[in-house]
């Protein structure tokens, strides 16, 4: 089906993106470009007109994998057999687009059934990966798509060719094509291993020029009108651009680099802190492309200087501050937040006890208790007279969120405990039938891969050809079943400790920054949350297990704090959540998140608080399929009693302090704790 | 299908932006649908379904599932019919028959495959041949897609599905098949924010965004429940009633069609969109573009040819709510002009 595309030539600003596409066209060595932007900024758009502007190229005629008939080019086992005597002609650079439903067959490739069936012998259909072959492959929103999809492509487009090895094919081809990705970082990053691969990327945003903006609108709006008329008058433009995107890639072969610049191009590379050489090696090849687009035979420093952006913005190391929050910046953050808070609590703290409406309706207290750790003597003591005295010396306060930042780790630990479930717990999960089908497996189940299994069983219908009336004759080694992914993420289960201990020192605020920075990044997981705060005298589910992120955001801003720690109720609400989760959905791995100080004083039965709730954490960890992590939000001190870390380890949790929850140091941690 | 009556469009209590967007769509499907939060119980499937029933007929083959157009996708349907190996009980038809436009409906336990269209088991197992078996999304071109509950989808399906409304064709590439054919439909979908939020991407592919609520006033629900009471007593006889106002509205509504490739806007008024967006800031351009067609949309429904800055406000509401920049856990504003205000004040 043909499309009217907007040309490329009539695309308001944006012109480092329409650079960066050139250089690509013009060098597919440079291996890829990746769109890295907000939506609605003409990424598509551009891609698109990018293909209607590519020169024509001379394919075999009848080959589907769009074979060269020139010498020295790589060939399709067909087109090698009948070289040189092949029988060619002219067609437009195709664009293909990947669709996020691709399945692995449909991107590699597979056996054709009708034709193996009438043959009797295996006949290999090619996939997007052979049409694609000396054209642009797009592949939008490549965030969303199924890791192993995404590593089929970049593998193909490394390589230059695409192997296959399954259902028992052995087959290879050509694929050299001009990659272009697009991602909007909103919904989630692309492994860094995958990113690398991509040659170059380019940061996209809208334009803030009303001037631009109404142009804009006005060119889309006579382009809807009547497209034709639109595209003759920008067609002098879009002449001229293809006509340099032809001569550049003539002169691509004689562009040279002089020594001293390839030399450059490692010291740049090296600031950097860049990883591997992949990055030297396209950042040279993009210099040689922007040379041979400007018509020049020769790389100067500019030419380098214009590409670097391109190269570096993904492949930058930590060790140089990133362009996302560099380490020496958060720590500032850290100080600022740890100050003001303080006052904002003691401002907090006063307006209650003005506020006689706000008292809370329990007994008043004795006397005022006060709970930070620098004013308790002795630990030992303290616990039996927060035993005894309730502590309700702070009044309810609402905090404000703390600074939030990234939790990059925690993601990649949840991330790996889905796939261990996926990856070995087959059964369930075929066993739902739901998710979407990514590929087939040798392997009995009741979810039938119908294309899969009529594919292997298609070279042998000849021989099986019976009586019985049937077209197809299935055995039972043809059959196959289908492995799903699921992108539907984990429980979080945020149990939140929200007494008046708490409130100390910015805790509260700090805390509460926690968690909304677990709560970004459960949303761009996709994970459901539920949340359990727990104070005075009792626990509350204040939000059942939901995929809404933002009612638990709200939620959080406005939680009360004060009163005392009935740690105890809030694990035993927490069992009772997850234990109800896990009836429904028996496959799943809850993780359940403890932000508290740990200073536990209420007990449910007559007992000691802190004996009973340790009790009730090991109870907790009982059930192998939930993962505990208890963040300590005690403040690090003189006299610290670590109670956290005692319930931790009876809850056999992984133990984090806030800090160690901020940007690099989980990753560490993290690795470390999971082989 | 029976015939009884369809609860006229005209007859609905309130609701007048939910109204006016749906109409807007239909006029102009250029428009990229509308998403419709609120509560249950608010007449939002009704809405839909009374729209459908008084637009205009359109012209189709006979039995043909892809639902195309015979006089301008004639080839198309020619090259699907090859593409698909047809066979001899769908023989080609050239018959072309007028029917309703229908609410195609996508229900919130929809797979992929049957969405998307998949291969035709019976036909593989039976022929040996790999057939095309149409998904909703064929079912829906020229018509209206409804979708309920679209926050409650998964991912995957509502990524394929905006994205066949954005691009106007289905793309099918998967289970050894692939294939492409014309799915241009108006998108309506409904949603209850409580049960969780649209990713702000898909959020930005509809068009237009409502939010609606049950209706306050104690004379208008009673009005509600004797119309309903009425109508369900005697369809015909209320629908009867209620005729002449329906057949005005689907006059003007062809009358707005016609005029709105007429509709100009002068270079000042583009400014006021542009400065709109910078100052409510909206992500990228395309809240701009939706808002210069919805605002001629809304002149052209009015009957004009020119657009006034009354259109520019009211379009703004219904275009930018959605699309405001904000941190994925803030909520959605109610409104522009507080945002604009905000937006003002902090500057």
């Amino acid at each position: 089906m043909e499309r009217t595309v907007y040309p490329l030539a009539a695309v308001v600003g944006q012109a480092q993106l329409q650079q960066g596409l050139l250089l690509a066209a013009i060098n597919p060595a440079v291996g890829g470009i990746l769109l890295r932007g907000e939506k609605g900024t003409a990424k598509s758009t551009m891609v698109r007109a990018l293909a209607a502007l590519l020169p024509e190229i001379e394919v075999v005629r009848g080959c589907p994998y769009s074979c060269s008939a020139l010498q020295g080019e790589d060939r399709c086992p067909d087109c090698a057999r009948l070289f040189p005597s092949l029988d060619t002609r002219i067609r437009r650079t195709r664009l293909i687009e990947l669709p996020l439903n691709a399945t692995e067959d449909r991107v590699a490739g597979g056996i054709d059934f009708p034709r193996s069936l009438k043959t009797g012998r295996v006949v290999f259909a090619p996939g997007l990966l052979a049409a694609a072959h000396r054209g642009l492959l797009y592949v939008d929103e490549v965030n969303l798509l199924d890791d192993h999809i995404v590593d089929l492509i970049l593998d193909a487009a490394a390589s230059g060719e695409n192997r296959i090895e399954r259902e028992g094919i052995s087959f290879r081809h050509p694929s050299r094509f001009i990659l272009v990705g697009t991602m909007n970082p909103e919904e989630g990053e692309l492994r860094p291993q995958l990113l690398d691969r991509f040659g170059l990327c380019l940061e996209i945003a809208g334009s803030h020029d009303p001037e631009e903006r109404v142009t804009l609108m006005e060119r889309r709006e006579a382009f809807d009108h009547d497209p034709a008329a639109f595209l003759a008058q920008h067609q002098q433009q879009s002449d001229q651009l293809a006509h340099r995107i032809a001569r550049g890639r003539a002169l691509l072969p004689g562009v040279r680099v002089a020594a001293h610049l390839r030399s450059f191009i490692g010291e740049l590379c090296r600031e950097n802190n860049v990883a591997g050489h992949r990055a030297d090696l396209v950042m040279e090849q993009a210099a040689r492309a922007l040379a041979a687009l400007e018509g020049k035979l020769e790389v100067s420093v500019d030419h380098i200087r214009f590409v670097a952006p391109m190269v570096l913005i993904h492949r930058r190391r930590v060790a140089q501050p990133p362009p996302p929050p560099p380490p020496p910046e958060e720590q500032q953050d850290e100080q600022q937040d740890e100050t003001p808070p303080e006052e904002n609590q003691e401002e907090r703290n006063e307006q209650p006890q003005e506020d006689p409406s706000e008292q809370e309706a329990q007994p008043p207290p004795p006397q005022e208790q006060q709970t930070s750790p620098d004013d308790q003597p002795d630990p030992g003591e303290q616990q039996e007279q927060e035993g005894r005295q309730p502590d309700a010396g702070r009044e309810e306060a609402v905090f404000e969120i703390g600074a939030t930042f990234k939790v990059k780790a925690i993601s990649g630990a949840k991330d790996r405990v889905v796939r261990r479930g996926s990856g070995r717990r087959s059964r369930s999960r075929i066993a739902q039938k739901k998710g979407r089908y990514v590929k087939s497996a040798l392997r009995p189940s009741d979810d039938l891969a119908l294309d899969a299994t009529l594919r292997a069983a298609a070279p042998f219908q000849r021989q099986r050809a019976g009586d019985d009336g049937l077209a197809v004759h299935l055995r039972e080694q043809d059959l196959r079943s289908k492995i799903r992914e699921k992108r539907i993420g984990n429980l979080l289960l945020f149990v939140v400790d929200a007494s008046g201990s708490m409130g100390a020192r910015g805790r509260m605020t700090a805390s509460k920054g926690a968690v909304m920075s677990l709560l970004l990044d459960a949303y761009q997981k996709r994970d459901r949350v539920a949340m359990i705060t727990f104070r005075k005298n009792e626990a509350a589910v204040n939000l059942p297990p939901t995929t809404s992120v933002d009612l638990a955001g709200k939620l959080l801003a406005e939680m009360p704090v004060g009163g005392r720690t009935p740690l105890s109720a809030g694990l035993v609400k927490c069992h009772e959540q997850v234990r109800n989760y896990l009836i429904k959905n028996p496959t799943a791995q809850p993780i359940v998140l403890f932000i508290t100080d740990g200073k536990c004083n209420v007990a449910l039965a007559n007992g000691k608080p802190v004996e009973e709730s340790l009790l009730l954490a090991s109870a907790l960890a009982r059930d192998k399929r939930i993962r505990s992590i208890v963040v300590d939000t005690e403040e690090a001190g003189l006299v610290t009693f670590g109670l956290a870390r005692r319930l931790a380890g009876a809850m056999e949790a992984q133990y984090f302090k806030i800090d160690d929850l901020k940007a690099q140091a989980l990753v560490d941690i993290v690795r470390g704790n999971h082989p | 299908m029976n015939n009884r009556p369809i609860y006229p469009f005209t007859a609905l209590v309130g609701q007048d932006t939910m109204k006016l967007a749906l109409m807007l769509n239909v006029v102009n499907p250029g428009l990229s649908g509308v998403l419709i939060r609120g509560e249950k119980g608010t007449a939002k499937s009704t809405a839909v379904r009374a729209l459908a029933d008084i637009l205009p007929e359109i012209p189709v083959f006979r039995d043909d599932p892809y639902q195309l157009d015979p006089n301008e996708e004639y080839e198309v349907y020619i090259e699907i019919r090859q593409a698909v190996q047809a066979d001899s009980a769908l023989a080609a038809t050239r018959e072309v028959v007028l029917r309703k436009v229908r609410v195609v409906e996508l229900p919130v336990g929809a797979t992929e495959d049957r969405v998307v269209g998949t291969l035709d088991l019976e036909h593989a197992l039976k022929k040996g041949e790999k057939r095309v078996e149409p998904g909703i999304l064929a079912q829906a071109h020229r018509n209206i897609l409804y979708v309920d509950e679209v926050n409650l989808l998964d991912d995957h399906v509502v990524d394929v599905l905006l994205d066949s409304a954005a691009m106007g064709v289905n793309t099918i590439e998967r289970e050894g098949v692939s294939f492409s054919h014309p799915a241009r439909f108006t998108l309506v979908g409904t949603m209850n924010p409580e049960e969780g939020e649209l990713r702000p991407q898909l959020l930005d592919r509809f068009g237009l965004c409502v939010t609606i609520e049950g209706i306050r006033t104690t004379e208008d629900r009673v009005a509600i429940m004797e119309r309903r009471a009425a109508f369900d007593l005697d369809p015909e006889r209320f629908a009867a009633q209620w005729q002449a106002e329906s057949d005005a509205l689907a006059d003007r509504l062809l009358i707005a069609r016609s005029l709105y490739p007429e509709v100009q806007i002068e270079r000042p008024l583009l400014f006021e969109i542009a400065r709109t967006c910078l100052e409510v800031g909206v992500d990228g351009h395309r809240g701009d573009i939706i808002m210069l067609k919805t605002a001629k949309t809304l002149a052209a429904l009015d009957g004009r040819t020119q657009v006034e800055s009354g259109d520019i406000r009211t379009a703004s509401e219904l275009v930018l709510p959605h699309r405001v920049r904000r941190q994925p856990l803030m909520e959605i504003a109610d409104s522009v002009q507080t945002l604009r205000k905000r937006a003002l004040a902090g500057q």
